[in-house]
């Protein structure tokens, strides 16, 4: 080129840190640099990939770009001022955030039994519309991934519903702060049953559609059918969980295998990768049972409504949620609860320490996407750029998550 | 790669899927025609819309805000007891407050409580509030609620901190002397946000005793419309309204933000946390 | 001295001639171009149930106009590290090789600027002279996407040159000339010679029936196949989705224009879309009667007479045309996207084989009429 060498190394340095040093790479080898801004990274990401012409030879994550030292400002809240800093973690998964904080403290507490049905189903309602949200989003932007604009569109189209339905419920459409320790924020606003019945009828054809235009596609299939095989052991050895172990085809869900809330009450399906195209573990595989996820949560939600419409949830005048919060959320001296939840991610952990007072001692957050975003470059060693991409997009990282 | 199917096979199940897909785009295509209303989510006809164009034209329509919708702080000053617990509770620490203890009668809330401090100052910093809605729900009096204006955005990032208290300076160095002399104790201010301003004339001494005649009443203007800023905080600049320009063509199906501001919030689940 | 000033005003007509129809055609593509990404973006919007542009001008019919005064308005940036001359010359490279294009389009009768006798020959040619502006902007940007862009539109256009130019060929051998304008006369009422319907001797001749059933397409049936294989290839030549690899958006951001703005990259654009209008009027001319009307003469009802024509040729020319663009903006927002190997796949193992087998049977046919 028209520059010295040494003004190119000089540039060259500047874009440190990368961990790759250039006098590393054999003559055909080359680092691109994909982030933090990149129209395919999910967020600030920033992956440093070794490419041998459109041969991805190493990948490494560099993490960091969006944190905001949620377990040291939980120390410093009390633990319902924690729940707006929960929600802000996985913000496409807020009410699963909420309910993860919350059952943990109720179980620090102890009183995790006693929380009234009606709050539970509540719960487990809003959790599934929000696991539904997530997935739809998940499910889009992989498409868009793999190049096809529109599903994601229609993903969005339908998500905002639910946004919608949100926004009714609690007042807010993104970041809930709607499920309480010991309760809510409110009960549901009169009709909000009706509409949500009405709502899986409507996107049930809608998941069809979906099927249609993306699923089967050939096209689609052949970019994501074996590729990014992700094989049952080093899915375990490396702590993933969620669809991202579920594709691989282990039968592990935290609602059956570690229930919390009503969920033992509920019938449900616990989706796996079946190989049904291409082998269990691609990322076709993970990108089908986070689709039929949608369809078990749509099920869930339809046997929350039974319970809230006639159930043992029914509403009732004196129902009031707020009333039910303890006021204030003293657990006691040294006690410490780790408790796991399935996110539409994987499982969300919080690990929480009581000294007594009104704030945590001590969190910890174990967050799924950190776990499965680490199994990345163990995956894509080997596929082809384009592949990355697919890959980076089945595993449906939260920025906000990964770094908290 | 492709060996798994047949070649053919293949060939077949390719042309079949990318031609289901342009039957299905097309379809949509055609939908185009037609246009989902921008109703409400409890309209009962929400889910009965035309499939078609769903977009919703935000400047000129918007979807109305539920009665829950959780967006720009509003305190009706009157009310307020400075009780603090809102500036306790919120987790961001955007809400400032400082009382003076009145040596006067401040006369009673509008549901009953008794006013024992003026308000020197209250602000809530919305560049930094989370809208989590907390400190609405602590307040005793429910005269901190959140409205449903939700575009208000701003050039100058100090135009975000919105004054609520209704005292002058003067007036706040006024009630301060006088309660300073009434009681041994003065009241401090008692908590500090990170936005802090210097109170203004804290240090300087009072030039002239000058009363300032003053009834319960906020000055004309401000009672009458709580959307407005006081004008007259120290610091405050003048900056557009941004709440006319969002909400400018109310619809008939669209319910205009500020209108419904301008009467008292409606507050549809009451709360009162028992403090022990 | 007096000669010499004779030949110069000898010459000065035709070459102000040729200007003018050069800058006919030019602001032709770039209205086209203003009315495509229109198109475009209501096509895309409509099919994910969104409305499009609305706000600019009427129904956002001037959202374009706004964006090419934009780009018009924007700084011209050179990348520091660029190697200037190639990534200046780039983009004119590009859109000069798609623009030449259009010399030899057949718009009617006795419309065409160069009734060249290797039409077809030239357009390959020079949709192939495309690559080395691609080229020059991949490396001449000195980013790897913008590399990594380059070289894979090099090998894709390059790939896709065969089946194209091979269902090219099937036509050309039945039609026995390489004359663009030659080739659109045989498929309508002045055709010389009988054509019997679907090529098949048995069956009437429709030459004097013209329209539909004297295009290629129905003359020789086995060319509707040529057509899908020219179609797809042709996709792939103008890089757009679902072979829109060189420019990947999820993965390379923007490929090889990734550095570009402002007019340059406006340039890219009109390139973009007038390579797609070009790649559908060479579709039709070859294979869908080119500026011939479909409607054929119904006894005393002679439709074909009376929609001939060269207002009637340009129109139904860009007809054609247009549905072909609007094929590809439908397609686009269909399919996702191939990977490279796949595109290769499709490329050398489906379309080439069936392009040589259409090759036989038109060389069968020819050599049997
Ligand atoms: S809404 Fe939350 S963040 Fe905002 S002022 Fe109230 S308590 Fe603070
Ligand atoms: S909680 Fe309510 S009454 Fe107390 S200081 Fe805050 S706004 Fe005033």
């Amino acid at each position: 080129m028209s520059t010295s060498p040494a003004a190119g190394a000089a540039r060259w340095a500047a874009s440190d840190p990368n961990r790759v040093r250039l006098k590393d790479l054999r003559t055909e080898e080359m680092v691109l640099n994909m982030g933090p801004q990149h129209p395919s990274t999910h967020g600030v990401l920033r992956l440093e990939v070794v490419t041998d012409g459109e041969i991805v030879i190493d990948v490494i994550p560099h993490l960091g770009y969006l944190h905001r030292c949620f377990e040291k400002h939980a120390e410093s809240l009390t633990y319902p001022q924690v729940i707006p800093y929960v929600d802000r973690m996985d913000y496409l998964a807020a009410m699963n955030n909420e309910l993860a904080w919350a059952v943990a403290v109720e179980r620090l507490l102890g009183i995790e039994e006693d929380i009234h049905p009606r709050v539970q189903y509540i719960r487990v309602l809003m959790a599934e519309l929000n696991r539904i949200a997530s997935h739809l989003v998940s499910i889009g932007t992989f498409g868009q991934d793999a190049g096809a604009v529109t599903p994601f569109l229609w993903c969005f189209r339908d998500r905002e519903h639910i946004l919608n339905l949100f926004e009714w419920a609690s007042g807010a459409r993104l970041l809930y702060n709607y499920i309480w320790i010991g309760g809510l924020m409110h009960d549901l606003p009169v009709g909000f049953e009706e509409r949500c019945r009405e709502f899986v009828q409507y996107f049930r054809p809608r998941v069809r559609e979906l099927n249609d235009l993306l699923t089967y596609n050939t096209i689609f299939v052949e970019r994501t059918a074996n590729v990014g095989v992700l094989p049952l052991e080093v899915a375990i050895n490396y702590g993933c969980s969620g669809p991202m172990l579920r594709g691989s085809g282990l039968r592990w869900d935290l609602r059956r295998d570690d229930p919390y809330l009503v969920y033992p009450d509920l019938e449900f399906d616990v989706c796996v990768g079946r190989g049904e195209v291409g082998t269990p573990g691609d990322c076709w595989n993970r990108y089908k049972v986070r689709a039929e996820e949608i369809e078990q949560s749509l099920r869930i939600i339809e046997q929350c409504l039974d319970q809230l419409q006639r159930g043992v949830a029914r509403r009732t005048a004196d129902f009031d949620p707020q009333k039910l919060c303890p006021p204030r959320v003293v657990p006691p001296r040294g006690a410490e609860v780790y408790a796991r939840f399935e996110n539409p991610r994987g499982e969300l952990g919080f690990y929480i320490l009581s000294d007594g007072t009104e704030k945590p001692f001590r969190v910890k957050a174990r967050s799924p996407s950190f776990s499965n975003l680490s199994v990345l470059p163990e995956i894509s060693r080997g596929a082809m750029l384009a592949d990355l991409i697919v890959i980076l997009g089945s595993v449906d990282i939260v920025l906000g998550e990964v770094d908290r | 790669m492709m060996a798994q199917r047949g070649y053919w096979a293949n060939l077949r199940t390719g042309l079949r899927t990318v031609w289901t897909g342009l039957r299905l785009t097309f379809r949509h295509l055609k939908q185009a025609r037609r246009r989902r209303a921008p109703v409400p989510i409890w309209d009962p006809s929400y889910f009965r819309q035309p499939d078609g164009q769903v977009t919703i034209r935000y400047p000129h329509e918007a979807i109305p805000v539920p009665d829950t919708g959780r967006y720009r702080l509003h305190n009706h000053i009157d009310d307020c007891i400075g009780c603090l617990k809102c500036a306790r509770v919120c987790p961001v620490d955007c809400i400032t407050i400082e009382t003076i203890k009145a040596v006067e009668d401040l006369g009673t809330t509008s549901n009953g409580q008794k006013k024992r401090l003026w308000i020197a100052r209250f602000d809530i910093d919305m560049a930094k509030c989370c809208y989590c809605g907390l400190c609405t729900m602590v307040c005793p009096t429910e005269c901190l609620t959140m409205t449903k204006v939700h575009d208000f955005s701003e050039f100058d990032r100090d135009n975000m901190v919105y004054h609520f208290a209704n005292l002058t300076p003067e007036e706040a160095e006024e009630k301060r002397r006088l309660a300073e002399a009434a009681a041994a104790r003065p009241t401090a201010p008692v908590r500090e946000g990170a936005s802090e301003k210097p109170a203004a004339g804290s240090g300087k001494p009072a030039f002239a005793p000058r009363a300032v005649p003053r009834g319960q009443s906020a000055p004309p203007g401000q009672a009458g419309a709580p959307a407005t800023r006081p004008a007259f905080a120290p610091g405050a600049v003048p900056g557009p309204e941004p709440e006319q320009s969002g909400e400018a063509e109310p619809k008939a199906e669209t319910s205009s933000p500020q209108a419904e501001e301008r009467k008292p919030t409606p507050r549809p689940f009451v709360f009162k946390r028992k403090e022990s | 001295m007096g000669s010499g000033m004779e030949f110069f005003i000898a010459l000065l007509g035709p070459v102000l001639g040729v200007m003018f129809v050069a800058l006919l055609v030019a602001s032709f593509i770039a209205l086209y171009t203003l009315a495509a990404v229109y198109a475009e973006r209501k096509v895309s919007a409509f099919i994910q149930d969104r409305v499009g542009p609305l706000e600019t001008g009427p129904r956002g019919l001037l959202q374009t106009v706004a964006d090419i005064l934009k780009l018009l308005l924007k700084e011209d940036i050179v990348p520091r590290m660029a190697d200037k001359p190639l990534w200046v010359v780039a983009p004119f490279v590009v859109f000069s090789a798609v623009f030449v294009g259009y010399a030899v389009m057949p718009f009617g009768p006795e419309l065409v600027a160069a009734n060249l006798n290797v039409g077809v020959l030239f357009i390959t040619a020079f949709a192939a002279f495309e690559v080395a502006g691609l080229l020059l902007a991949g490396w001449g940007s000195n980013n790897k996407y913008a590399l990594y862009g380059a070289v894979r539109s090099v090998a894709q256009v390059i790939s896709y040159e065969i089946p194209a130019g091979l269902a090219v060929l099937s036509v050309v051998l039945l039609a026995g000339t390489l004359n663009l304008q030659e080739i659109v006369l045989q498929q309508g009422i002045g055709a010389s010679g009988p054509r019997h319907l679907f090529g098949l001797p048995f069956l009437p001749d429709v030459s004097a029936l013209g329209g539909l059933f004297t295009w290629n397409v129905l003359a020789y049936p086995h060319l509707l196949i040529a057509f899908a294989i020219y179609f797809i290839a042709s996709l792939a030549e103008v890089n757009r989705a679902p072979f829109d690899i060189p420019e990947a958006e999820s993965e390379l951001v923007a490929g090889y224009h990734t550095e570009y703005g402002g007019i340059k990259f406006a340039f890219f654009y009109l390139a973009e879309y007038g390579g797609m209008l070009l790649v559908g009027l060479i579709g039709a001319v070859l294979f869908l009667g080119g500026w011939h009307s479909p409607l054929p003469n119904l006894g005393p009802v002679r439709l074909a007479d009376w929609t001939t024509g060269p207002i009637w040729g340009i129109f139904w020319l860009l007809l054609k045309g247009f549905a072909a663009v609007f094929v590809h903006m439908w397609a686009r927002w269909t399919l996702p996207r191939l990977r490279v190997d796949q595109l290769m796949y499709l490329c050398w193992k489906v379309l080439t084989p069936f392009a040589v087998a259409m090759v036989v049977v038109s060389a069968f046919w020819a050599s049997w009429r």
